[in-house]
């Protein structure tokens, strides 16, 4: 029998006290982030919490000159974003994922992207982003 | 000849025909939606032969109802009463810029499940002006007016995470670019070359089509400009990068559409027109862009779905591609992934011009999102209208000069839905 319970609060609670949670599943193995009640591999809903912890891997960096004012459509999302600090787009996983996500990343610049790139894959530090509505969501730092 | 896969055979016997133009415009002035619908829904009706009490059921297609209309939720028994179609059965489809390609399945369905003989889907979107709620639909204001600023871009995520994670609109641009870069080595220079080509072309083919908004050809702007090299004018600031790969020339133009199509049984299809075109099939996914190429994947997935329902498939057979391209890597993407063009190789074509409607790969006869224009969730509507009429051969000067049989129309919306459907000259 599928059991309710709380996924967004306690996901965005922990987020608050530093603590990225995804859902790892008890059949098969896959971790989905951020967090599902139901595994996106097989189907089983016999999902567990798991810690990812405030590391990840960034394997790619989609720099973005995010001062470029676009269409409309196409704004920046840091429109909910306190701190509006640029930042771009990277691809990572976390260590303990299976598999890899879009995040914001932020420390990439003009000037040091194309050695970060030379250098990828590189780890970076979990970014708590501040957001207007009064809670955070999950970006990445460059470590300097 | 393709294998229609339906239970019971649908074609097409009618469809509207009214331009892309804004509120702005002189031949606009004084409209509301409400006319505009009135206009497309008898067009298509007079189109197919078919009287208001002929039709069994409609399928409407609007996004941004709540926001652009004045507040309302669905307007589905004054739209019904505008076209004069009051009582019979409708559905609204809310599914983003994806609504119109799926009003039109949803029509399909209804009419191969057998449950209706005629039936007409229909889209209406007015995405740069708004109806505020204490005032009559003809009373419009720009949207950016609109209180709390509406961003679509914005609206197309979720709250449960993806609308947080301040990279979710960004992925609508320039995801294919990167895949592009990545699979096929060329380099960024060849591919702004490729993207500003392609701008040209679909510019060059909406200047031949006077249903299009933007119609004046770049060679003839870039003139004004100062520019006697086109190519110069559009790597210049004239035409500013909005993202890293994606220019203004790019990007998506809005335009508030109207537009209707009716759908029969194909037994009865020649009582009302003498030129039905067949159904083949359709094949629509949905994803989230969380994950990386998710864009690209659903181009992947709807190909399978779509061409694994033939015997051998070869989609070199096909005439012509209409496709969405809300920025121009996605027509590219989309031309490669369904085969229209070789895979890693489509960057020449448009280099070359040869998807211009006159040319021998063409893609977007009618100039596409970038110059046709785009109507959220009624844009799938007159993209499939598109295509009708060059099926029949009456697109007029933007007619592909070649029999136009077997059409692909492949359509995307809200970044998180990827639709595909084969049309064909079987009569
Ligand atoms: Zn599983």
């Amino acid at each position: 029998m599928y059991k309710l319970r709380p996924i967004l609060k306690p996901y965005y609670d922990n987020l608050e006290k530093g603590k990225i949670l995804g859902m790892k599943c008890a059949d098969c193995g896959d971790v989905v982030w951020p967090p599902l009640p139901t595994c996106q591999k097989c189907g089983s809903t016999n999902l567990d919490w798991i810690d990812l912890g405030t590391e990840a891997v960034i394997d790619e960096i989609r720099f973005e000159d995010s001062s470029v004012a676009g269409d409309y459509t196409f704004r920046k999302a840091d429109e909910f974003f306190v701190s509006k600090e640029p930042y771009c787009i990277c691809i990572g996983h976390f260590p303990k994922g299976t598999r890899q996500f879009h995040a914001a990343l932020y420390g990439v610049t003009e000037a040091n992207k194309d050695q970060l790139i030379s250098q990828l894959p590189i780890t970076a530090d979990a970014e708590f982003i501040q957001l207007d509505g009064g809670f955070k969501s999950v970006g990445f730092r460059v470590r300097a | 000849m393709l294998k229609q896969k339906f239970a019971r055979p649908v074609s097409v016997i009618g469809t509207s025909s009214l331009p892309q133009r804004t509120f702005d415009d002189p031949e606009y002035k004084d409209l509301s939606v409400y006319e505009l619908w009135a206009a497309a829904c008898n067009q298509a009706m007079q189109d197919a032969g078919v009287k208001p009490k002929d039709i069994d059921k409609v399928v409407y297609s609007q996004m941004a109802n709540f926001v652009t209309c004045g507040n309302v939720m669905a307007p589905v028994g004054s739209l019904e009463e505008w076209a004069g179609l009051a009582g019979k059965p409708i559905t609204h489809i809310e599914q983003a810029c994806a609504g119109g390609y799926l009003a039109f399945n949803e029509a399909v369905n209804s009419v191969a499940s057998g449950k209706y003989d005629i039936v007409m889907c229909a889209g209406i979107e007015s995405p740069k002006h708004f109806n505020a709620r204490n005032q009559p639909a003809y009373m419009l204001q720009p949207i950016q007016k609109y209180d709390g600023w509406w961003s679509p871009g914005r609206a197309l995520f979720d709250t449960a995470y993806s609308r947080f994670d301040g990279v979710s609109d960004n992925l609508l641009t320039e995801e294919q670019g990167k895949y592009y870069i990545k699979h096929y080595g060329i380099d960024e220079k060849t591919l702004d070359d490729t993207y500003n080509a392609m701008a040209i072309n679909l510019r060059y083919n909406a200047s031949h089509n006077p249903r299009a908004l933007a119609r004046t050809p770049y060679s003839e702007i870039a003139k004004k400009a100062g520019y006697d090299d086109v190519m110069a004018y559009m790597r210049s600031k004239n035409n500013p990068k909005i993202t890293q790969y994606i220019r203004k020339s790019g990007s998506v133009l809005h335009n508030v559409e109207a537009g209707a199509i009716i759908v029969c049984s194909s037994d009865i299809a020649k009582k009302y027109q003498d030129h039905p075109i067949t159904v083949i099939d359709h094949a629509e996914v949905s994803n989230t862009q969380r994950f990386p190429f998710c864009f690209h994947q659903m181009n992947v997935d709807v190909r399978d779905a779509l061409y694994g329902g033939q015997d051998n498939f070869n989609p070199d057979d096909l005439d012509l591609m209409i496709t969405t391209v809300m920025t121009s890597g996605e027509q590219l993407d989309s031309a490669e992934v369904f085969g229209y063009l070789p895979e890693g190789e489509g960057y020449k074509y448009e280099l070359d011009g040869r998807t211009r409607f006159d040319a021998d790969k063409p893609i977007n006869p009618h100039g596409g999102d970038l110059s046709f224009g785009h109507g959220f969730g009624c844009a799938g509507i007159n993209m499939l209208s598109e295509a009708i009429f060059q099926m029949r051969g009456t697109a007029g000067t933007d007619q592909v000069p070649k029999p136009v049989n077997d059409v692909l129309v492949r359509g995307m919306g809200g970044g998180h839905t990827t639709v595909g459907i084969l049309l064909e000259n079987q009569d």
